[in-house]
């Protein structure tokens, strides 16, 4: 644990979270979800806890973006809020 | 105070990400934004485990000098390992299977938005429920 | 709506900072879930296991049901999503993509 780099990161993720939610075009929040979940995992591997930030890399930054995605192209990539 | 602060700011760093997530789930009337929140307050709460499981000034849980000892027998295995050197391996094991179960919701709920999309043609929560009360 | 949401959220953002003033601090090695159970995983997975990594002993040896329950949880999961976006042309009418 590094507290300036945690602090940082811990801000980088606080921004993605909120662009996450208020961005009106759901393409891009589900692309800024992927790099909220990258953000955790570099969190993850500074908190020492590597076999977590490669699971969260891999699964819910890789399969989750592609699974979200997958749902958009099915349905509206416009949303109303 | 600042040293309180120092010891105390990764919870509070949980629990404002907690209630993002929980504020996009309640307010948002757009299906998919409702299941962005859910990731975002599930991460949350994985967080708050990791971070349960730091201490100051340790490595990773992968034990050092222990490759090749299992090819010499066992007799050389047994030396003191020092459990304040490495990080608490037990909430990493936790989450790691609460990540997996978080994309297996992921998925579902996905579903069940593409099911109502091919029902309503729209994700937004009050024209469904519109049509709901027409029907 | 919007402003009664936003209540419940502070309200339960001032409960949860409440509960936090107790806890332990951040990075204590005595902290009361270091002091357990994990020194005993740490101290004997080469003993038992003979993997280094203690994450992965835990997880697949001593641990293992819970991995079981785990594979049951995505097994379930993936049944549910096949069985939800499987096209049913005849019971419903008219279906689109």
């Amino acid at each position: 644990m590094i507290l300036p780099f945690n602090l940082i990161l811990v801000l980088f993720v606080y921004i993605c979270a909120i662009a996450a939610i208020t961005i009106r075009d759901l393409l891009s929040a589900v692309v800024i979800l992927g790099a909220y979940s990258f953000l955790m995992c570099l969190l993850w591997t500074e908190m020492a806890a590597i076999d977590v930030a490669f699971t969260e890399a891999s699964v819910s930054a890789g399969i989750g973006t592609v699974l979200m995605i997958g749902a958009i192209s099915k349905t509206k990539r416009r949303s109303k809020d | 105070m600042f040293d309180f602060i120092v010891d105390h700011y990764n919870y509070w760093t949980y629990i404002g990400l907690m209630i993002i997530g929980f504020y996009a789930m309640m307010t948002k009337r757009n299906l998919i934004k409702k299941i962005i929140g859910m990731n975002i307050f599930q991460s949350a709460i994985i967080f708050f485990f990791i971070s349960s499981s730091v201490k100051k000034g340790v490595t990773v849980p992968i034990l050092e000098h222990a490759h090749g000892h299992a090819a010499h027998g066992l007799e050389h295995v047994t030396h003191a390992v020092d459990a304040m050197q490495y990080a608490n391996p037990l909430p990493h094991v936790l989450m790691l299977t609460a990540i997996v179960v978080m994309v297996a919701t992921l998925g579902v709920a996905l579903a069940v938005a593409i099911m109502i999309y091919r029902k309503y043609h729209t994700l937004e929560e009050d024209e469904i429920i519109m049509a709901i009360k027409r029907d | 709506m919007k402003t009664l949401s936003i209540i419940i959220q502070v309200l339960l953002g001032a409960a949860l900072i409440y509960g936090t003033l107790d806890m332990p601090k951040w990075g204590d090695p005595h902290s009361p879930a270091a002091s357990h159970v994990s020194p005993y995983y740490l101290q004997h997975s080469i003993e038992h296991t003979a993997t280094p990594n203690v994450v992965t002993s835990v997880l697949a040896d001593y641990r293992g049901y819970d991995t079981l329950g785990e594979t049951t949880v995505i097994f379930t999961a993936g049944m549910a999503c096949i069985l939800l976006l499987k096209r049913r042309d005849k019971s419903q009418g008219k279906r689109h993509v």
